[in-house]
């Protein structure tokens, strides 16, 4: 029943990031028809002429190299950006909340059950990170079904790894905002303060020679969408991080007085 | 800890910061008894149950509800299992119906009664497929009750039952306790502002005051231990350092002493007659009365 409960709590986070990321996958793919019209314009300009020396630069560089292709732009627009994005905000959305922020007065009564805080809690972070995955994977489901539309296809092998790696680096903030949770009786600041911690890190991934270690380019599989394989380590790095997180939310929710 | 008590508590210390909510409670609720715990706001009543519950630690000292170490986690699991809750607030989850509620809380127990279930839905008139959200307070109290009552349980914790209800909402609450009380064999452990509800249904009491126990007993017992010794002097009342046992508090006021003694009068008034009053009566108390003076702050 606590399944019940922890997806009663957090059904309409969850259903609203799946809508969203449906029709910003939808859209992403129609997008592509007016890129392909300046592709000859983009295909003509010549990325020596470029000063890419800085990051923006060479963000713009990247950008005109990946649009190439219909992967390319898959890759660049919908996992690069937009999903990333979803994926960070909901996957804070979804592990802010917990004990206490949602079930608000009644955190006493759930407390009161023949249950261990240790289940409560992994309850919630195993519906939480089932709910992430599942939008870390099918909205790109969008992708490979709507492509052959506008001429293009788009494997699943790509939907399932990009999904993977969306997913264990997602888990990280999720995690974070369960362990912020904790602290503050509201489900808001957990979620900003895992926001500005993403941004923050989005941000040192600018600097040169971070960047290629960074979460953002692990969580966006840009080294299997280049073909090198699967960032494991990078991948790895981030499920021990974000298990830590858990953990740590887990031992403080158990010592916690209420 | 004895076999004979549901809920004991020994030197229990809780320290919140610089606050010692707890200041080592002494607590012996007796199975089979309504005790009621009494105390003024921030006296310690919460604090005392969320650590029999385990929602809180304890600083120090040491408590067994139903023979279990509330302190242990895997016992407080058990301990819960074997008791029910209604907490202050009547928190339930809002998004819920009330039979979703219902559901939930049912399948944490293996000895959930269908048969109060439906008993107690009926009595109190509870819209079984109304969000909880919409309910009154009134309804709010009447399902959390329902909730404890129906578990099969052994122990009843009832955080201020009755607050904020009106008088027909907490006559009603107040019954079906004692009617539940009178079928099943189990103790109901109660805090309450509310001096009329413990008269009316506990047969033991405790009060505390600064995390403190300053009463305990049954309340018969106490019943007919306290009396309030009224003297009346020829001129003004002297200042008497009572040597009589159980003396609680002394007030002089012009001619007149008033002293509340908790074991009996004779002993007292034997003492005061030494210094000459005109007149000396022994009068019963209150509970009120009890109360008031347990945890009134000193002159």
């Amino acid at each position: 029943m606590l399944w019940q409960k922890a997806w009663l709590e957090t059904r309409g986070r969850f259903l609203g990031g799946l809508v969203l990321g449906a029709i910003v996958a939808f859209g992403a793919i129609y997008d592509f028809r007016a890129v392909e019209r300046l592709l000859p314009v983009v295909r003509n300009i010549d990325p020596s002429a470029l000063d890419t020396s800085g990051p923006v630069g060479a963000a713009i560089r990247q950008s005109l190299e990946a649009q190439q292709s219909f992967r390319g732009f898959v890759w660049w627009q919908w996992y690069r950006q937009n999903l990333t994005y979803l994926v960070v905000i909901f996957g804070a959305l979804l592990g802010a909340g917990g004990l206490l922020a949602k079930s608000g007065s009644a955190a006493l009564f759930t407390l009161s059950l023949p249950v261990s805080r240790t289940r409560l809690i992994g309850t919630r972070a195993l519906v939480g990170l089932a709910q992430l995955l599942a939008l870390a994977i099918v909205p790109s489901l969008v992708l490979p079904l709507l492509a052959p539309s506008i001429g293009e296809s788009y494997s699943i092998v790509d939907v399932l790894a990009h999904g993977a790696c969306m997913f264990i680096v997602g888990a990280v903030f999720f995690s974070l905002a369960a362990l912020l949770s904790n602290e503050y009786t509201d489900a808001w600041r957990p979620v900003l303060i895992a926001c500005v911690v993403a941004a923050a890190i989005g941000m040192l991934e600018y600097i040169p020679g971070i960047g290629q270690y960074g979460m953002f380019r692990v969580m966006n599989g840009e080294s299997y969408y280049r073909q090198v394989g699967l960032p494991w380590v990078g991948l790895l790095v981030n499920a021990g991080i974000a298990a830590a997180l858990l953990r740590t939310a887990a031992v403080n929710l158990a010592h916690r007085d209420f | 800890m004895s076999d004979g008590l549901a809920i004991e508590t020994a030197d229990l210390r809780k320290r919140f910061d610089t606050t010692d909510a707890l200041r080592g409670l002494n607590l012996r609720v007796p199975r089979g008894s309504i005790f009621a715990f009494l105390g003024r706001n921030g006296a310690g009543k919460t604090t005392t149950i969320k650590l029999l519950l385990g929602m809180a630690r304890a600083t120090s000292g040491q408590a067994h509800v139903l023979g279990l170490p509330a302190g242990d986690a895997a016992a407080s699991v058990s301990i819960r299992r074997r008791t029910g809750f209604v907490d202050e607030s009547k928190g339930l989850y809002d998004y819920m119906t009330v039979d979703a509620m219902i559901r939930f809380t049912a399948a944490f127990y293996p000895g959930w009664r269908p048969d109060h279930e439906k008993r107690y839905l009926q009595a109190f008139g509870l819209p079984r497929h109304q969000r909880i959200k919409t309910l009154s307070l009134g309804m709010r109290a009447k399902l959390a009750l329902l909730l404890a009552l129906c578990r099969g349980v052994e122990l009843l914790v009832l955080d201020e039952p009755t607050v904020g209800l009106d008088p027909a909402a907490s006559e009603e609450v107040l019954q079906a306790i004692v009617t539940h009380v009178s079928t099943e064999s189990l103790t109901v452990f109660f805090s309450s502002h509310h001096l009329a509800d413990v008269d009316q249904i506990a047969d033991h009491i405790a009060i505390i005051d600064a995390g403190q126990t300053v009463v305990s007993g049954a309340l018969d017992d106490l019943r007919g231990r306290y009396r309030r010794v009224q003297l009346v002097f020829a001129g003004e009342a002297p200042e008497i350092a009572f040597r009589a046992p159980g003396v609680v508090r002394v007030r002089r006021q012009g001619r007149v002493m008033t002293a509340l003694s908790s074991a009996g009068s004779h002993a007292l008034i034997e003492e005061a007659m030494r210094f000459g009053p005109v007149s000396a009566d022994a009068l019963p108390v209150t509970l009120k009365e009890i109360f008031l003076e347990s945890v009134a702050q000193e002159d």
